[in-house]
């Protein structure tokens, strides 16, 4: 069998997804949920936010939380500084007399810790929520966030992240990539499938914390952990689409692949060691059957794919660089008439054209339902020619350092 | 039925709809060109039995007749190229691919057979290449060697080329190799009745070919592979 046939079963997995977005994007609940009207309500608030090493960041991320459309004594801050090195002690200190702001510093001991000190700060507070220090909420953004707390079993609510002014490639490409998660996480929230709460904006019901505990180290995805801790209690996570927080992506290839490492190895570790009893999960069958085996899946198909492109790749470009020099290279690269005979359509170009253009618009739906700015034109192009085959790389070195047993570090 | 049950459902009717769709639209395409090529072999085997019927007719004076065997040639070229990529496509087991290539290379024994015929009658000395490949795995040069012929043909298009795949099950083809006597060692050339074996560079090949009969240059010729 050749490596291009392999190829077909995971299209028809990718297609399948596609379709399966689409059925569950038009379904009632999706609907209702994004067509929810905000009733106005407020309830006591908690933004943590922890730092370390943040200096450059942290003011922006607080200024944005003090530009939150919320009743100030309504509102409560907390900003923990986790034994940072550079002057971030300094930067928050500077809103230590904000009448909203309480500052924390302590020894660093890793984020959940810092989170967890802040938590204790905070017994009062009825909705709990998260701004890591190099993320920016919207004004109307909490709003958002607190209208989606709307039934008693919703435990948890997520935003809608953007990547901040993306400038390199690699923040251009995550840039599309959020566009994707912003429609993911809303349709997957719909069915209650999601399994992270995200640093940046995510929030919780303080009954999380007091029934289910705090925040623990797990394997450095302290938000994943969480999630999937509600998810096992029975507990709903929603998403608030048009509530928009803004995130300074990786700017290069080394950072990039260090936070998908970490994020990649923090599921499967969680998954594997910790929430096994999650994958096939009658209890959550979203979640359990589908959305849990679909990133297992995902990650080895990955991985599968990129090897099979990369074998292609190698044997037709050596086949091509053996022909191409067995004459003048002119004649190679002669124009030939067009024909429609020889126009290179196989069901895999298709099919594979298909599964793109559906991403594509996936963004487009993503970007525009959430109401992030910024132009998705290039950074969709750049997403198409980088994706695959940067993603393989963070794939493939977590699966080996989870196989290797060797412990993820945070930068 | 719950609606996520049903979700997956509906979402595994579309994508069955959609696979089933794409595969309709490509087999259509695959289907057209069959078609087409089925077409071209059509006429050219109508034009070549209307030149041998004139070579027929006019025995006795056979350089008179009017068509010309070098037309035939520029179309088994055309042909040749379709059904190249048509292979490439569909591939080489294809039983359609299987039966056009009888065809075509039945064709291309009858153009060279007539074209030696009206050679001699008029005494000319088309430079002529067979070129027997082999796409079974067992032919690593056969692709370089192909290529290099196509290069040959349309640089120099007096030349005559005519491909043959070693291994086609064809009762005239597996004559026409004994008649030639072309050993199984891929591939093969036959240059102006001279055997030539393997393929290194096309700077070797070129020597292969009579003295000036890479200069001059008024037909054209057909290559595979």
């Amino acid at each position: 069998m050749s490596a291009e046939a392999l190829l077909y079963p995971f299209l028809f997995l990718a297609i399948f997804f596609e379709s399966f977005l689409l059925v569950t994007f038009l379904s009632k609940p999706a609907r209702a949920y994004r067509n929810r009207a905000i009733v106005p309500s407020f309830p006591k608030v908690a933004i943590i936010v922890p730092c370390w090493n943040e200096e450059s960041t942290v003011a922006g991320t607080v200024d944005s939380l003090l530009a939150l459309e919320y009743p100030q004594e309504k509102l409560r801050i907390v900003l923990v500084n986790d034994g940072s090195t550079d002057g971030t002690a300094k930067a928050i200190e500077k809103f230590a007399t904000h009448p909203q702001i309480t500052t924390l510093h302590k020894e660093n001991g890793g984020k959940f810790t810092a989170m967890n000190l802040a938590l204790s700060k905070v017994p009062d507070a009825e909705l709990v929520g998260f701004l890591d220090a190099d993320s920016f909420a919207a004004p109307d953004s909490l709003r958002e966030m607190v209208a989606t707390f709307d039934s008693p079993e919703i435990l948890a609510v997520t935003a809608s992240m953007s990547i901040d002014k993306p400038s390199t490639l690699f923040q251009r490409m995550q840039f599309a990539e959020y566009s994707f998660a912003i429609i993911l996480r809303h349709i997957f929230a719909s069915i209650n499938g999601l399994y992270v709460t995200p640093g940046p904006f995510s929030f919780y019901r303080q009954e999380v914390f007091t029934k289910l505990g705090f925040f623990k180290h797990a394997y450095l995805a302290e938000d994943m952990e969480m999630a999937m801790r509600i998810q096992r209690a029975g507990g709903r996570i929603g998403n608030a689409v048009r509530a928009r927080v803004y995130t300074k992506g990786p700017p290069t290839y080394r950072t990039l692949i260090k936070q998908r490492t970490r994020w990649t190895t923090g599921f499967l570790r969680n998954m594997l060691f910790d929430y096994r009893d999650l994958i096939w999960s009658k209890r959550n069958t979203v979640l359990g059957m589908f959305v849990i085996p679909l990133g297992f899946l995902a990650i080895g198909g990955g991985i599968i794919v990129f090897a099979l492109n990369i074998v292609e790749l190698v044997r037709r470009g050596y086949h091509a660089v053996s022909l191409i020099q067995t004459v003048p290279v002119s004649y190679t690269f002669a124009l030939h008439p067009f024909s429609w005979f020889y126009l290179p359509i196989t069901a895999l170009v298709v099919m594979g054209i298909l599964v793109l253009a559906s991403t594509v618009t996936w963004m487009v739906v993503g970007k525009k339902l959430s109401g992030s700015p910024g132009s998705l034109a290039l950074n969709a192009v750049i997403y198409i020619v980088l994706y695959g085959v940067t993603a393989p790389i963070w794939l493939i070195r977590s699966v080996s350092d989870v196989a290797r047993g060797v412990a993820t570090t945070w930068r | 039925m719950s609606l996520f049950i049903r979700n997956i459902l509906i979402s595994l009717g579309i994508t069955v709809l959609l696979i089933g769709t794409v595969t309709y639209a490509i087999s259509y395409l695959n289907r057209a060109r069959i078609t087409e090529l089925t077409a071209i072999e059509d006429q050219l085997s109508i034009e070549t039995l209307s030149l041998e019927t004139q070579f027929s007719l006019l025995e006795t004076a056979p350089c008179e007749t009017s068509a010309s065997s070098t037309a035939l040639s520029s179309e088994l070229t055309n042909l040749d190229n379709r059904l190249s990529y048509t292979e490439n496509q569909l591939g080489s087991d294809n039983p359609q691919v299987l039966q056009l290539k009888k065809q075509y290379s039945l064709l291309e024994i009858r153009d060279y057979l007539i074209t030696k015929k009206l050679a001699a009658a008029c005494k000319t000395k088309p430079v002529t290449v067979l070129y027997f490949y082999s796409n079974a795995g067992d032919c690593s040069e056969c692709d370089k060697a192909g290529y290099a012929l196509s290069y040959l043909r349309d640089t120099y298009p007096s030349l005559r080329v005519y491909s043959f795949d070693y291994n086609l099950d064809l009762g005239a083809l597996k004559t026409f190799i004994a008649v030639t006597k072309v050993k199984d060692k891929l591939p093969a050339f036959v240059i102006s009745d001279q055997h030539y074996y393997g393929f290194t560079t096309l700077e070797e090949l070129e020597k292969q070919f009579p003295k000036g009969a890479l200069a001059t240059s008024t037909a054209t010729t057909t290559v595979r592979q």
